[in-house]
């Protein structure tokens, strides 16, 4: 029993304890407790402003979390790497950037801040690019890429990193449902293959069925966690959106 | 023809000022890149403004102290003036860049008013100021006529110094600029990439206001950098021509304004002006005759 314990917490990637969520001091979800395995796709689900992104935020330690804490990693170990992939609507197109130039950005990491990036590390990322399909467009301008196009070099930068989570948020906004299906089976198949934790935000649960082993749903205030099977079942969701009506 | 023999003549008497405007022609679009990419070209606008109010409250301050400057110790003139320009601009790079990050208020508004008041303020200042008649209302209006060896090889080095930083770090500022969170998750020291870039162009906007004044500073850091833009195709290629634009048109702007006998600052700034028209109506063009 003891050492079944001991295994779930070393296979314990990241886990929120009592975490309260939102932009200076005003909490927009609070006593977030959970844990996410390593290994493990998981899907954070929810309407638009509902407070997905802002946790995944906050996971990330790019906004500090409003009250409780967050543990990333085994105690004593290294801080594991984070591969993001952000939302390519955001991306100001003044920069004159390749798609190679900006999958590149994925081994700056790795880099001293004096040296060139080297020889090695530029194969590695053109390596990335052919995984994501990006290849056939890395030299074009990233500004002029389709919505589809950008989100292959971002995950592409994001393999770059060498992560051990791939956090994904909303990889698929503004995208067509051909290349939304694309997208998520690359990102599905790479999880399968290289191991790699994966968080996804989405408002789909259509792919979320398909590709997520768990959920943290938001709604109404409330967060939802548990398998994908248990927590999207019919009776479930019926249920959950009851209370929510009622 | 003869005007160019004489200019490139090492005697020229005023050789000092050709080679001070062609180095901030070459180094101030290098920063300026980096205001146009992160869209604060109004703060380009500003800054030298508030830079040369540095200068004038910097000469101020002994007369306000009952303080006697000797007025044959330009060094120590310059140095007073130096510090001011810079702690001004700076100081004033830092303040707008944290309120434009909060996005509290209007950015446009406040950058506005900084730079007119601050025009008004130097004027006023200097001209009630005895140090202000040896050559800094000149300054202001652009007329970059005496620059000696020692200013000279400030200015030199501390754009050597701009250049070198940009080039070593120039994949951090660029990263910084382009995808913050991005580089935070990286563990990237967001803040002192940040602060580095404003010490930069801290440090350049107050050696071009001290040596070649507000108006030709202004119009080195973003006019070129606009140009090259139009253009340019990649990272490297726009840095490269807007900084290639910058010393091209300095030094055919000071052959011009020797030849004419007009002042060096507004020849440079119409010179970039036109250019700018030119190369974004050209650009333009091709761009309608290569679409479908």
């Amino acid at each position: 029993m003891l050492s079944r314990d001991k295994k779930a917490m070393n296979d314990t990637l990241i886990t929120l304890d009592n975490l309260g969520i939102g932009y200076e001091a005003h909490a927009v979800f609070a006593g977030i407790s959970l844990a996410i395995s390593r290994g493990s796709f998981t899907a954070i689900l929810g309407a638009n402003g509902s407070g997905k992104s802002t946790l995944l935020k906050t996971v990330l330690g790019l906004i500090p979390p409003v009250a409780g804490r967050i543990h990333v990693g085994p105690a004593n170990a290294a801080a594991p790497t984070f591969g993001y992939v952000p939302q390519s609507t955001r991306f100001d197109p003044i920069y004159l950037l390749s798609g190679f130039d900006v999958a590149l950005m994925g081994v700056y990491g790795r880099v001293r801040p004096w040296r060139m990036v080297p020889h090695s590390e530029r194969a590695y990322t053109t390596e990335c690019l052919r995984a994501a399909g990006a290849e056939p467009f890395a030299h074009k301008r990233f500004a002029e890429l389709s919505g589809g196009q950008k989100q292959r070099v971002l995950i592409a930068r994001a393999l770059a990193t060498r992560p051990d989570v791939l956090v994904l948020d909303e990889p698929t906004a503004g995208v067509d449902r051909e290349t939304t299906r694309a997208v998520l089976e690359f990102i599905s198949q790479i999880h399968q293959e290289r191991k790699i934790t994966v968080l996804l935000v989405t408002h789909d649960f259509a792919s979320v069925r398909q590709h997520a082993e768990q959920v943290i749903w938001l709604y109404e205030g409330t967060v939802f966690h548990g398998e994908t099977h248990e927590l999207l079942s019919a009776e479930r969701m019926a249920k959950i959106f009851e209370m929510g009506i009622g | 023809m003869d005007t160019l023999h004489q200019i490139i003549s090492p005697d020229f008497l005023l050789r000092n000022s050709l080679y001070t405007s062609v180095l901030i022609g070459l180094a101030c679009p290098l920063v300026g890149v980096f205001l146009v990419m992160r869209r604060l070209v109004f703060m380009g606008v500003a800054l030298p403004q508030i830079s040369s109010t540095g200068v004038a409250i910097a000469l101020s301050l002994p007369l306000w102290m009952g303080v006697k400057l000797d007025h044959h110790a330009s060094q120590s003139v310059h140095t007073l003036a130096f510090a001011g320009s810079m702690v001004f601009s700076l100081g004033a790079i830092l303040i707008l860049a944290v309120l434009e990050r909060r996005g509290r208020g209007q950015p446009e508004g406040r950058l506005g008013t900084a730079y007119v008041v601050a025009s008004a303020l130097s004027i006023l200042l200097l001209a009630k100021n005895p140090y202000g008649e040896i050559g800094w209302l000149d300054m202001l209006k652009g007329e970059v006529i005496t620059i000696s060896n020692f200013d000279l090889t400030l200015t030199a080095a501390a754009l050597a110094l701009v250049v070198a930083t940009l080039g070593l770090f120039h994949k951090e500022l660029l990263l910084v600029s382009f995808d913050r969170e991005m580089a935070l998750t990286l563990h990237k020291r967001v803040v002192f990439w940040d602060v580095l870039l404003y010490v930069l162009i801290g440090l350049t906007v107050s050696m071009a206001v001290l040596s070649v004044g507000p108006l030709i500073a202004f119009g080195f850091l973003l006019i070129p950098a606009l140009t090259a833009h139009a253009v340019a195709r990649t990272m490297h290629g726009f840095t490269i021509l807007a900084s290639l634009i910058g010393g091209a048109t300095a030094f055919l702007g000071f052959c011009i304004a020797y030849g004419l006998d007009v002042p060096v600052g507004p020849t440079d700034v119409v010179l970039l002006g036109l250019l700018y028209a030119i190369v974004w109506g050209a650009a333009r063009f091709m761009r309608k005759c290569a679409a479908p």
